[in-house]
């Protein structure tokens, strides 16, 4: 590795122009990291359930819309009164993307209130094994139904690409997708700041992270919630898991990727944290594909579990967090 | 009825005889439960007994199998010889593992961390192909002990047997004793423990320790069993499977380590007899822990001792 870093050096001039390029596509893949790590933010703000089975729901939002699509696109062809005219202006991947969205927030509200609930009082262990097995039977079903072929997902606008900016004859590319990534997720912090930090929503859902005892005293109905916000989790876990299947393709076993980079995105940024785990998520982003390529590829699978590993043992609330160790 | 605890003896006895009436392939899955019975013993330690949330279970078993692999490959050693470095290599990672737990990191976050380990581990198999055989795998020689081959699965079975009831009876003594008992103490309250005298820090690492020179020996039967490693045997699959195999079985309960082993190991195999049921095994394990954590938390060893008080867990002697 040594004399990786030697050979970067010394070739720093031809190796320099290649960086914005980095950067580029590491801001792209960090955006939907972060998109991750936001839902699941929300999810440990309301509720302090860490959910070890939010990457199977993710995935399961990016096959919600591919089971969908078909039928939607079906419909619209079939109906055609004046509703069906109206309908056929929008584009149908729209319709099956609300349409997932709308799923995965059902089973988000259903999870919490049928499974989590229940032993919400229990000791952690039970939390996180019951995330933990949802998880896998979501992704056991969807294997058995799904998993034996490689499928692709329909696309909503071709594939294009644009020159960024040019330094030294070397372009700066970015693809549509990931123009539209970066700004789905900007707004989605955008939204998800105001309704936390504006609202009266957002004042309750402080107000139960903070005690959930004290706040059912003063008369709100935590389990109501509580199921709500996991709902709101689930289905911004599922756009991610949208967006995730443009860019890498449909794969039952892509949850357990997406929780780890996940949870590096969080831990860097700190637990409970709103931009903190957007921060974060750039930042991995970056740092995956400008350490691949200038010292190792390892480092592409790498980066997160060494971010997890290095930032617990020596900050362990991150950069914008509270309190995560206690002494002993 | 008063029973003598003696009476367990009848178990291993009676499981001698199994050679007699099974043919290969069952006996094949009679050894990967006895092999299972060490992981989930060993994995119970630490969830069940000091009850704290770590994920490192794989990547224990993951060394201690591949420990037993590189010595038998590279160093040419007969594989009895190899039985117990490979559980001082799991135990060496397990005091790697125990580093977190000791800097105050617990919880989820202790979760999240030992989750990233044991995935930086499986990388680490793939990526040092001169000694683990990287992504093709490993090929493990035929197992010697004291220069015989255990060439069939029954002769390999004997010797299993041997080694899971010396690790399960040790186990147990050790968890009857005081070490057990401030295992339980820190898992109820780790302050009033510490309050106590019990010296926290120590027993964290003793325990982390223990479970990965359990899980180590489990490897290690594994390499002997399986004869080929490969990096996709220990992902994250497998730790589902430890889950479930001490979630099933029961927490904190050596007999519901055993109990679940046996029940998750034979699963599949009975799966297999049905044809709309072939590829479920995922979504089975998921709603079973779902179910067992909503309506019987303390596993179906809970259940035994409900037939008779010999099935609980004992911790202290009278």
């Amino acid at each position: 590795m040594i004399e990786q870093i030697q050979s970067v050096l010394t070739n720093w001039d031809a190796m320099l122009p290649v960086l914005p390029q980095l950067v580029v596509s590491g801001i792209a893949i960090g955006m939907l990291y972060a998109l991750i790590a936001l839902s699941m933010t929300i999810l440990y703000r309301a509720t302090t359930v860490v959910n070890f089975g939010h990457g199977d729901l993710v995935m399961l939002g990016a096959y919600a819309l591919f089971i969908l699509m078909p039928m939607v696109t079906f419909n619209i062809a079939v109906e055609s009164s004046a509703l069906g005219l109206l309908a056929s202006f929008v584009p149908p991947f729209l319709v099956a993307l609300i349409l997932s969205l709308f799923v995965l927030f059902a089973m988000g509200y259903i999870i919490h209130r049928v499974f989590i609930w229940p032993i919400l009082k229990g000791p952690h262990l039970s939390l996180a094994l019951m995330a933990i097995a949802i998880g896998y039977a979501v992704r056991g079903v969807i294997r058995k139904e799904y998993g034996k072929e490689v499928l692709q997902m329909p696309r909503p606008f071709p594939e294009q690409e644009f020159e960024v900016f040019n330094w030294g004859g070397i372009g700066t590319y970015m693809t549509l997708d990931e123009m539209i990534f970066c700004g789905v997720v900007i707004v989605m912090l955008l939204v998800s700041y105001i309704v936390f930090s504006k609202t009266r929503f957002g004042q309750i859902v402080q107000a139960m992270f903070q005690t959930q005892r004290g706040s059912s005293l003063v008369g709100i109905n935590v389990m109501h919630y509580n199921n709500l916000i996991w709902g709101v989790g689930c289905s911004l876990g599922a756009l991610g898991g949208v967006m995730l299947g443009l860019a890498l393709a449909l794969d039952p076993d892509v949850g357990v990727w997406t929780l780890l980079r996940g949870f590096a995105a969080m831990t860097l940024g700190g637990f409970g944290s709103l931009y903190g785990a957007v921060i974060g998520g750039l930042i991995i982003g970056i740092l995956e594909k400008v350490l691949g390529v200038f010292i190792s590829t390892a480092f592409i699978e790498i980066t997160c579990y060494l971010v997890i590993i290095l930032v617990l043992l020596i900050r362990p609330k991150g950069l914008f967090g509270q309190h995560a160790t206690l002494r002993i | 009825m008063k029973l003598n605890r003696s009476i367990f003896w009848i178990f291993p006895l009676l499981v001698l005889a199994l050679p007699l009436v099974l043919n290969q392939y069952l006996q094949y899955v009679v050894n990967l439960i006895l092999v299972y019975i060490l992981v989930g013993v060993g994995f119970n330690i630490v969830v069940g007994n000091l009850g704290q949330l770590a994920f490192s279970n794989v990547a224990f078993f993951g060394i201690g199998a591949y420990a037993s692999g590189i010595l038998t490959t590279q160093l040419g050693m007969p594989w009895w010889l190899t039985v117990i470095p490979a559980g001082l290599c799991g135990a060496l990672a397990g005091c790697a593992a125990s580093i977190p737990a000791l800097r105050g990191v617990r919880l989820f976050y202790l979760a999240i961390m030992t989750l990233a380990f044991g995935e930086l581990m499986r990388w680490l198999y793939i990526r040092t192909p001169g000694l683990t055989g990287g992504s093709m795998g490993l090929t493990v020689p035929e197992p010697a002990v004291f220069g015989w081959m255990l060439t069939t699965e029954y002769h390999k079975f004997y010797v299993f047997l041997f080694i899971v009831v010396v690790v399960v009876i040790a186990t147990s003594r050790l968890l009857e004793s005081r070490i057990g008992r401030a295992f339980l103490a820190i898992k109820n309250d780790e302050n009033a423990a510490a309050a106590m005298g019990i010296p926290t820090g120590q027993y964290f690492l003793l325990a982390f320790a223990l479970s990965g020179f359990v899980v180590g020996i489990g490897g290690s039967m594994y390499a002997a069993l399986v004869g080929h490693l490969s990096p996709e045997d220990f992902d994250l699959i497998q730790v589902i499977l430890h889950f479930a195999i001490i979630m099933v079985g029961g927490l904190g309960s050596l007999i519901g380590s055993i109990l679940g082993s046996i029940l998750i190991t034979a699963t599949p195999e009975v799966i297999r007899h049905f044809e709309w049921l072939v590829g479920s095994e995922e979504w089975i394990f998921g709603v079973s822990i779902i179910v067992v954590i909503l309506f019987l938390p303390r596993g179906l060893s809970s259940l035994l001792a409900k037939v008779n008080s010999i099935f609980k867990d004992r911790y202290y002697r009278n």
